[in-house]
């Protein structure tokens, strides 16, 4: 492995065609083709002017580079790259930026900073729980600025800007792992976004391109934490060993889970070093997709995952052959499985 | 940045493990990959641009002017800009001073001389294009590369002024520039180099990314020149923009381990980037 891996930019492989031909059918929009800004999109006044466009002298130009888009009579552009645009339901993992009054701020890599309201969260003591003044006093004992979690988009304002919920077990604080960003256009929307991948690590690919890697957590689990250093909390933990419903689904689980322990920040103490190990290679693995421009999904970690066996030390993933490399190998094991979209 | 606690902790965690791991699975002593282009800039007389995959970029420019070398305090001239900071504010001030000062130690001056009056003086302008994690080291080896690529016009009057009141004349072919290091016979031209540990625990780990600078309990710079360790040797809180809160003294041991680590692995760190200029096409690509 070298200490330093020094590259040379590379000359472009395929000529770009200097005049690009024009077609003389400018009335036709062209559907599904790639426009850069400024490219007239159509000279038709019949179309309506949707996102990603502009209008001058009756004629519709894009205002970002992307693919044209057409329903109806809207025509509008769909941005290659750009920001992360909330939808109902997205499942995301965000960084509280903000405490404010009943409300967090929330990063989720949008234009604007999401929100978590204070009565979407799950507080300590389960559903039955009522919010009172002493919890708007003590917010930041449940998250505060810099804190990981991921929620669910409950809704968007008009402003475009999202409100999020935490309220089911599967959302809340984030622990025992690591978190890496890739551009949000890479992460493909599907049912489910949160997976386990083999050597014992799970994963979070928030639909925002935030995601979070780490140790899949242990049914028993919860015996072993016991992170009370809050006063507030005592109350919460005396009841010992015997949890009620423990091993089966019960209509009460919400309540036991939702004590002070899903607020911690402290980690599981017994996280391996192959375990960490494994979280550093899905780490670089994710990466090398995101530079491969790979759209990012479960059966794509994994099958770079297993390409990824092959390099002895996943030190020397991060160069950059070893990242082409990879998403080749991706995408070869696709084609062969017949599942190559 | 901001880390969560929990992220935090885990990654103190890994890097002060005995088998170190870090999040990007690198060897201690392993750096990020770089993109080097060298002598680009048709303008100056030496130029390097370093990128790193994270986006980081700095680009050098070297200029000379012939000069009386007795009315010069020194040589060479670096100066430092970064967009978004005042030039006297405490970073920038901090990494130019540390730069003069490694310049200034351990340069080899003697191949700037011109003639026994004259000398040429250099200008080494950095622009810190974007950054992620403490600059220094990428800063050194941008300035690294364009001193190793930086061309000088031919001198063609005589060497021996000293009776004369004559001024040097050059060379006005281009092609007859010879490269800094072929000036004056000079055995083998080596800059120095400026390289960045960060310590956690009981372990050092080479060129610290953002991630990593938040958990370090110190941070140590080391310089080498000619193949041995040199001077400025100290230490830094590399993250500037957030608290560490985990800063802490150094102990003697470790400053210790660092100069062995740094002795063991920067002759290859030098290597590496010789081999990258000897690669160098003129292909005319940038990007």
């Amino acid at each position: 492995m070298d200490i330093l891996k020094i590259t040379q930019p590379e000359a472009l492989s395929q000529d770009v065609e200097s005049d690009i031909e024009m077609s003389d059918n400018e009335n036709e929009v062209t559907g599904n083709s790639l426009v850069t800004p400024g490219e007239l999109v159509t000279d038709d006044p019949v179309w309506m002017k949707g996102h990603g466009t502009y209008f001058l002298d009756n004629k519709t130009y894009s205002s970002v580079a992307g693919s044209v888009s057409r329903v109806n009579r809207l025509l509008s552009v769909i941005p290659l790259r750009g920001r992360y645009q909330p939808e109902t339901g997205d499942h995301v993992v965000g960084r509280i930026t903000e405490v404010g009054p009943k409300r967090w701020k929330v990063d989720i890599g949008g234009k604007q900073d999401a929100v978590l309201m204070l009565g979407s969260v799950n507080l300590p003591g389960g559903v039955l729980r009522r919010k009172s003044e002493s919890d708007e006093l003590q917010m930041r004992n449940f998250l505060k600025e810099g804190d990981l979690l991921n929620a669910e988009v409950q809704s968007i304002f008009s402003n475009g800007s999202a409100s999020l919920h935490t309220r089911s077990l599967k959302y809340g604080k984030l622990r025992n792992g690591i978190f890496l960003k890739v551009p949000s256009n890479l992460i493909i929307k599907s049912k489910n976004h949160s997976f386990d991948l083999p050597g014992n690590i799970s994963i979070i690919l928030g639909v925002n391109g935030y995601i979070w890697l780490y140790k899949t957590p242990s049914s028993g689990r919860k015996n072993n934490i016991n992170a009370s250093s809050n006063k507030a909390q005592a109350s919460f933990d005396a009841k010992g060993g015997y949890n009620p419903g423990q091993g089966s689904v019960s209509i009460t689980r919400l309540e036991e889970e939702s004590s002070w322990e899903i607020y911690s920040d402290k980690n599981d103490p017994n996280i391996t070093g192959s375990v960490r190990k494994n979280i550093a290679s899905y780490y670089n693995i994710i990466k090398a997709l995101s530079h491969g421009e790979l759209g990012i999904t479960e059966q794509r970690i994994i099958m770079g995952y297993e390409a990824s066996l092959a390099y002895g030390n996943s030190g020397s993933l991060i160069e950059k052959e070893a990242m082409e490399s990879i998403c080749e190998d991706v995408l070869n094991s696709e084609k062969m499985r017949g599942d190559a979209s | 940045m901001i880390l969560s606690p929990a992220e935090r902790s885990y990654l103190y965690d890994s890097l002060a493990k005995d088998e170190l791991i870090r999040p990007d699975a690198r060897a201690d002593y392993q750096f990020r990959p770089i993109e080097v282009k060298t002598s680009f800039l048709p303008s100056s007389n030496g130029s390097a641009r370093v990128r790193l995959t994270d986006g980081s970029e700095i680009i050098t420019s070297i200029k000379s002017k012939v000069v009386l070398a007795a009315e010069e305090k020194s040589l060479i001239e670096c100066d430092i800009d970064i967009p978004g900071f005042r030039d006297d504010s405490n970073f920038v001030a901090n990494l130019k001073y540390n730069m003069t000062s490694l310049l200034n130690k351990s340069f080899p001056f003697e191949s700037l001389k011109l003639t026994s009056k004259y000398a040429f003086k250099l200008f080494i302008d950095c622009v810190v294009i974007s950054y992620s994690s403490f600059p220094l080291t990428f800063i050194s080896i941008a300035c690294y590369l364009a001193l190793k690529s930086t061309k000088l016009p031919k001198l063609i009057s005589d060497v021996n002024d000293e009776e004369t009141a004559e001024q040097p004349l050059f060379s006005d072919d281009w092609e007859n520039a010879q490269y800094l290091g072929d000036l004056n016979d000079s055995k083998s031209f080596n800059p120095p180099l400026i390289i960045v540990i960060g310590v956690v625990g009981k372990n050092l780990l080479f060129d610290p990314s953002a991630e990593e600078e938040q958990v370090l309990e110190n941070g140590i710079i080391i310089s080498w020149y000619n193949n041995d360790i040199s001077t400025p040797i100290h230490n830094l809180n590399f993250s500037v923009h957030s608290n560490m809160p985990n800063y802490k003294g150094l102990s003697q041991q470790m400053i210790m381990k660092s100069i062995l680590m740094a002795r063991k692995h920067c002759a290859n760190i030098v290597k590496a980037l010789d081999q990258a200029i000897e690669e160098q096409t003129d292909d005319g690509v940038i990007f």
